[in-house]
């Protein structure tokens, strides 16, 4: 048990320091880098609480596309970060106070009330024990029976991001040229290349057509 | 292995309906192109129809399905009624600009009828899951609607504004319901009822504050879709810029979808925590009140003007839910549905300014309106008064039922600042009035304003302005809508 | 069902036809569309007096649910019983023969179809009056005619006159009207509902029910009905709140012949009568209504006999002849009153009519000592003016004679100091009645000229247009008495139970058992009337003005109608002006503008600057106020919770 002890303490505290340095790196690669840290560690986390199935989602979703993806992004945008970042400062003292009061409330809140937390004798499904069903299958039982419906929500959800990032990036594009396997390999050469017959030697006879 | 019994699906028939067409429209429109959008319009407006009509001659008993995730009672008949009344006539209104207004592209209206599908969920939502699964649906099409107009920058802006708030709202709201699940162990209305109800395991009989905070943020992510102060801001900005069938569209449904589940959430689970809500409720009542009525008066825009509005508006709504009654539930019903056809009027008075092919939007662009084309004038002054509340406008009964049930609770000082405010509000509903008639004609607007908008007008000004006559169908819906929330 | 409903809303069809469309469909079609709605709507009105009178069979029609609030619950239904059946038959057929008039009458006006609208409209307006099943929707009728009246009255808005006169008109119902919403609160709040059946049905056990009302307690069915009967008043123009009624003569004529002589301003007697199961255990209030009613009559004909605007003399005389309506409601006699309504619908209108089609024939000129010797000009119109006039001094066989004997009989026959004095007052007014009405006819029609030569060439009979609807009126005002006799007959069951009249009140049987003397008096006085005005007018035109010069001061208290505007001026209008002045001034303008409007609005548009500011149109203010409005309700629980 102390060692699970303390591998929480050392992910969770790195969790937290690279969440700080997301925000708080000056090089926005760096940023990223830090995201994908925090990510490792949260995976971390999981693999603790018994749930791997998560963890092995977390890295391979938000690790391999979506930080892989902003990873991209910031190194192929040339955006001064430093200059959006100019009026951050300037409100940092009222929003951190702002921020330090709801957090030691938060802490008060859980505290106090924690130790008053009366757990509920029915829990909502009855979970299966890990050793008897993995984590993944057990996801799978109730994912398409019992949440079925949001599952399709969520589902649809994706469905409007998907429409949403083709509305509003796609575009028409006339100036380039695509290939058109069908009109390539339609194509027939008599239509293409005119064979003229050139005498040699005569004077403004070629012309190309 | 977990028991499984296929749901009963007629409970959720309207839904399921239009979650298909919606797939159906968007196949359509991939293959036929931007040509189609026209057709898919009608037909997203035909399918909302018979949704309405699913929705009507549904069972109005309470029931549930989808492991008590999804429910179908007269509350939710009441509001999905309004809801897609709300987004049928302002796919209608809208389709004259659409067309002019390089927004002619198919995925318009499937995006809208996605948003209204999410916006039934939200409001048949019986689960804090189910709730955000909605919210987030409806969220992010209208996200992507509001930056529909993508060469324009105020578009984008209002877009990208909304999104990241939103994102922040969602945030919240998925802490609090963290907190709630972690504080009882359940997800599902009824459980947690029933768990607060029990004392929420406090010996005293009252709630643990943790629960309380987690209603603070879902208070909080609530009050930002509905736009209730302190959560407003992105209000204006967003209105201006987006473009004028989605701001028509933001101010009919989404507001009405996300006041239903303010009252689902606030009424159902947290029923035994009523003191504790008032509160919050009374101040953003109040807040929104005060700055609606404040902030409108500068405003030469008349969608940032009309955003203000709205924001009163829901501070009005909001004094009915204050007094946590059934009639005060039935004045917030009533007001929304008067609202509703308020501002789909206004909207399609606005849909209507536009000069030379060119939409136009300040307040001054009116002036003289009632010699240039004095039906617009007519009915814009007939939402503006019935905005300001003056009798016999249907305006002023929404007002008159939220403050009778807060005065009935004993809740005199809101009532009396909702006086005030609404005095103070009529100051610039009233001076588009004058700015209409008394103030020297410019140039007319564009004629023929088309025969959607023209018929949207006559019927939402002859409602507006004879509700008086016949409220009975409203109220008494809205009676046994409220009657519902209140075991 | 449909039968029933179609006389109450075609009239609002075709109102709503011509008032929306009359630009596009131009004057003719728009007159040709409310007559045939109108004309349809008589027809209907007739079958439906046939089944309901004749063949006895009433109808409740319900329509819809008006208004639902907790207990309060008002529905929208049509109450067709004897009383509103005969009333729809009067109002339907006289406004439909006035729609037809009308295209005669105001065929050079270039507002035609606003007038046929406006026209249509009062009548769905008192035909939903008169069906109403309950008191608000009997109120709602009363404030449409009321309104309609407005707009009539001021349809030459352009004349300063007229929008005068038809601001006094509105403003002096309103004060009936107040009392009338009084009355009807005073209901709801004594038998908990307003619905006429549940009224009625209850009213004989709230006998000895008190109303409470600042500290003093009243008997709730004497407060109940004097406060409907104040509303009465202002409707019917009953003395004290009648000076509106000869000031309502701005509007056209054929708008004086409908609603300020047949129809709206019978409307209070119709209320009385409806509400006779009220009435009945009030006798207090009836005892007012007597005296009211008879007062009128003979206050309203004695002013009479001095006007010289031809159209003032008979807008008198309706208030006068209004009187004796409410008398005989007063004395229990509601038939007699609702005999005397019909019969007065047809001559009166007929005398109005007549005189628009004289002052028509004149060149628009009204006043009296201007007319004269046209008599052969015009024999038809002059003829039928005569058959009016008889009707209306109740001279043997005109319809008035039957109606006006009743009301008089039955005011004996109460045997009460009141019923005696009404008698006396209707006998007196039965003198000038006949008095006057010669007089008008003499001035109007014989003697010499006294107008221009241009105005005399031009004087000719009017259209046919006009004429017909005349003589069918006349027709009407020489038999509807001797048809509608049953109304009044003894024993008779002509009123079903939509009257109800107690046994120890029943005068209207006396009537029928009187002295010979009782019932010849009026007739007698009706010629000697007569005579008199013929010998006055005709064979000594100086004595008249001799005997003005000789009795000058009741001349000039007649003349000015009992200086009843001067009075009202100075108690009423002049100290409200002068209130209103120094509101505006010093308390609007200087207090409420200052602090007020003014003020607020210097403050509001400061605070709104200052509001508008923290919309930056930055993210990250925007984020920020998200955060620290939870911040600041979080901290809000923690500290209080």
């Amino acid at each position: 048990m102390i060692i699970e002890t303390i591998v929480f303490y050392v992910l969770a505290v790195v969790t937290v320091a690279a969440g700080v340095m997301v925000i708080a790196s000056r090089n926005p690669v760096q940023s990223v880098l830090f995201l994908i840290l925090a990510f490792f560690n949260a995976s971390g986390l999981f693999v603790l609480l018994g749930a791997e199935f998560l963890a092995m989602i977390l890295i391979i979703v938000y690790v391999g596309a979506v930080a892989v993806l902003f990873l991209f992004v910031v190194m192929m945008l040339d955006i001064n970060f430093s200059e959006l970042r100019a009026g951050f400062l300037q409100y940092l003292p009222i929003g951190a106070i702002v921020g330090i009061i709801l957090l030691a409330e938060l802490i008060l809140v859980f505290a106090t009330g924690a130790v008053d937390i009366h757990v509920p004798e029915v829990v909502a499904v009855a979970m299966p024990a890990p050793d008897e069903v993995s984590n993944t299958r057990a996801l799978g039982n109730i994912l398409y029976t019992r949440y079925a419906y949001l599952f399709q929500g969520a589902g649809f959800i994706l469905l409007v991001a998907m429409i949403g990032a083709i509305v509003l990036t796609h575009r028409q594009r006339v100036d380039v040229r695509r290939q058109k396997i069908a009109d390539q390999v339609a194509r027939d050469p008599k239509a293409a290349i005119t064979l003229k017959d050139v005498k040699p030697g005569e004077e403004g006879s070629w012309k190309s057509d | 292995m977990i028991e499984f019994s296929a749901p009963d699906y007629l409970t959720a028939l309207p839904e399921m309906f239009l979650a298909t067409v919606s797939l159906v429209l968007l196949m359509v429109g991939v293959f036929v192109g931007n040509r189609s959008t026209k057709l898919l319009t009608w037909l997203s407006v035909v399918a909302m129809g018979a949704a309405f009509i699913m929705v009507l001659v549904g069972s109005h008993a309470p029931s549930t399905t989808f492991f008590g995730m999804f429910v179908s009672d007269s509350f939710s008949i009441f509001m999905k009624c309004l809801v897609l009344i709300g987004a049928a006539v302002t796919l209608i209104m809208g389709m004259g600009y659409v067309k002019r207004e390089s927004m002619n592209r198919f995925e318009f209206p499937v995006l809208i009828l996605i948003a209204t599908l999410g916006m039934l969920l939200m409001i048949s939502a019986n689960d804090l899951i189910a709730l955000y699964v909605g919210l987030e649906l409806q969220s992010l099409s209208l996200y992507i609607v509001a930056a529909f107009r993508r060469e324009s920058i105020r578009s984008s802006e209002a877009g990208l504004k909304y999104f990241v708030l939103g994102a922040l709202s969602s945030g919240m709201l998925l802490y609090g319901c963290s907190m709630i699940y972690g504080f009882t162990g359940f997800t599902g209305f009824h459980e947690i009822a029933a768990v607060i109800g029990h004392g929420g395991g406090d010996a005293h009989g009252v709630a643990p504050i943790g629960i309380l905070i987690g209603l603070v943020f879902i208070a909080a992510a609530l009050a930002f879709k509905v736009s209730a102060v302190p959560f407003h801001m992105w209000t204006p900005d967003v209105y201006e810029g987006a473009p004028t069938p989605v701001t028509a569209f933001f101010a009919a449904a989404p507001k009405i979808a996300a006041m239903a589940l303010f009252l689902r959430v606030l009424l159902g689970p947290f029923h035994e925590l009523v003191e504790q809500w008032q509160q919050i409720i009374i101040f953003i009542s109040i807040a929104s009140m005060v700055l609606g009525a404040f902030a409108a008066i500068g405003q030469r825009n008349i969608k940032r003007l009309i955003a203000y509005s709205s924001i009163g508006h829901i501070g009005y709504a909001m004094v009915g839910l204050s007094a946590g009654t059934p009639d005060g539930v039935r004045g917030v019903l009533v007001y929304l549905a008067i609202y509703m056809v308020m501002s789909l009027g206004t909207f399609a008075c606005i849909l209507a300014m536009r000069r030379r092919g060119q939409m136009v939007e300040r307040i001054e662009d009116l002036a003289g309106l009632s010699k240039t084309n004095p039906m617009i004038a007519l009915a814009l002054a007939v939402f503006m008064f019935s905005m300001a509340g003056i009798p016999p406008m249907a305006g002023f009964f929404g007002k008159l039922y939220v403050f009778l049930a807060a005065i009935e609770e004993g809740l005199y000082a809101l009532a009396v600042i909702g006086v005030l405010t609404s005095a103070v509000g009529a100051f610039y509903y009233i001076r588009i009035v004058k700015v209409m008639y008394f103030d020297k004609p410019t140039e007319g607007f564009d004629k023929p304003m088309g025969a959607e908008i023209s018929s949207v007008l006559a019927v939402t000004g002859f409602v507006t302005l004879f509700f008086f006559v016949y409220p009975t169908p409203v109220i008494e819906g809205a009676q046994a809508a409220a009657a519902l929330l209140f075991p | 069902m449909l039968l029933y409903i179609a006389p109450v809303f075609l009239p609002l069809i075709g109102a709503a036809i011509v008032g929306l469309f009359g630009r596009v469909l131009g004057d003719r079609p728009a007159q040709i569309v409310s007559c045939v709605a109108m004309g349809a709507a008589a027809i209907t009105a007739i079958i439906v007096f046939n089944n309901v009178v004749m063949q006895g069979e009433v109808q409740q029609i319900y329509l819809f649910n008006w208004i639902s609030s907790g207990d309060f619950q008002v529905d929208w239904a049509l109450r067709i019983d004897e009383l509103s059946a005969m009333m729809m038959f009067t109002v339907t057929i006289v406004s439909f023969l006035i729609h037809v008039y009308s295209i005669g009458y105001m065929a050079h006006d270039p507002n035609v179809p606003r007038f046929f609208s406006y026209l249509s409209l009062f009548t769905f307006f008192m035909l939903a009056l008169v069906t109403a099943d309950n008191f608000l929707q009997l109120y709602f009728g009363w404030e449409g005619v009321g309104l309609v009246s407005y707009l009539l009255i001021g349809f030459w808005y352009k004349r300063p006159a007229a929008n005068a006169a038809a601001i006094k008109a509105f403003v002096v119902n309103r004060v009936g009207d107040f009392g009338f919403a009084l009355g009807i609160l005073a209901i709801y709040l004594t038998f908990g509902s307003i619905s006429f059946d549940t009224v009625f049905a209850a009213a004989p056990n709230m006998v000895d029910v008190d109303l409470e009302f600042l500290g003093g307690s009243f008997d709730a069915l004497t407060v109940i009905c004097i406060l409907l009967f104040v509303g009465a008043m202002g409707k019917s123009a009953q003395f004290l709140l009648h000076t509106w009624l000869p000031d309502a003569m701005e509007g056209p004529t054929p708008v004086s012949a409908l609603i300020h002589a047949a129809t709206m301003v019978t409307a209070g007697v119709f209320l009385v009568a409806r509400c006779s199961p009220l009435f009945e255990y009030a006798p207090i209030a009836l005892a007012v209504v007597t005296f009211v009613g008879a007062t009128t009559a003979i206050f309203a004909a004695t002013i009479a006999i001095t006007q010289n605007d031809i159209k003032r003399v008979i807008a008198y005389s309706t208030c006068s002849q209004l009187g004796y309506m409410f008398f005989a409601c007063g004395v229990s006699a509601y038939s007699a009153g609702m005999f005397h309504l019909t019969t007065h619908a047809f001559f009166k209108a007929l005398l109005f009519l007549g005189a628009g089609s004289v002052i028509h024939a004149m060149s628009d000129e009204q006043d009296m000592r201007k007319m004269g010797g046209i008599w052969k000009a015009i024999p038809l119109t002059y003829t039928l003016m005569w058959i009016g006039s008889l009707a209306l001094a109740g001279v043997p066989f005109f319809s008035g004679f039957f109606s006006k004997d009743i009301i008089l009989e039955s005011a004996f026959a109460a045997e009460t100091g009141l019923g005696y004095y009404a008698y006396a007052a209707g006998i007196a007014a039965a003198i000038l009645t006949a008095l006057y009405s010669w007089r008008l006819i003499i001035l109007t029609f014989h003697g010499k000229p006294r107008a221009d030569e241009k105005v005399m060439a031009h004087v000719h009979e009017s259209p046919a247009i006009m004429t017909v609807p005349l003589i069918l009126l006349a027709v009407g005002a020489i038999v509807a008495g001797y048809l509608l006799l049953p109304m009044v007959g003894s024993h008779s069951d002509f009123w079903g139970t939509s009257i109800l009249v107690l046994p120890h009140n029943n005068a209207l049987e006396g009537a029928h058992h009187v002295a010979f003397w009782v019932k010849a008096l009026p007739t007698i006085v009706a010629v000697i009337g007569i005579l008199a005005a013929y010998y006055l007018y005709m064979t000594k035109p100086q004595l008249p003005a001799m005997l003005a010069e000789r009795l000058r001061p009741l001349y000039l208290f007649s003349l000015n109608k009992w200086y009843f505007d001067e009075l009202y001026d100075w108690m009423f209008v002049r100290p409200a002006k002068y209130l209103g002045h120094g509101l505006w001034k010093q308390g609007d303008g200087g207090v409420i503008d200052g602090i007020g409007p003014d003020g607020i609005a210097a403050a509001a548009t400061a605070i709104a600057r200052r509001v508008v500011k923290l919309q930056s149109g930055y993210l990250y203010h925007y984020a920020f106020l998200m955060l620290a409005g939870v911040a600041v309700i979080i901290t809000w629980y923690l500290i209080l919770g």
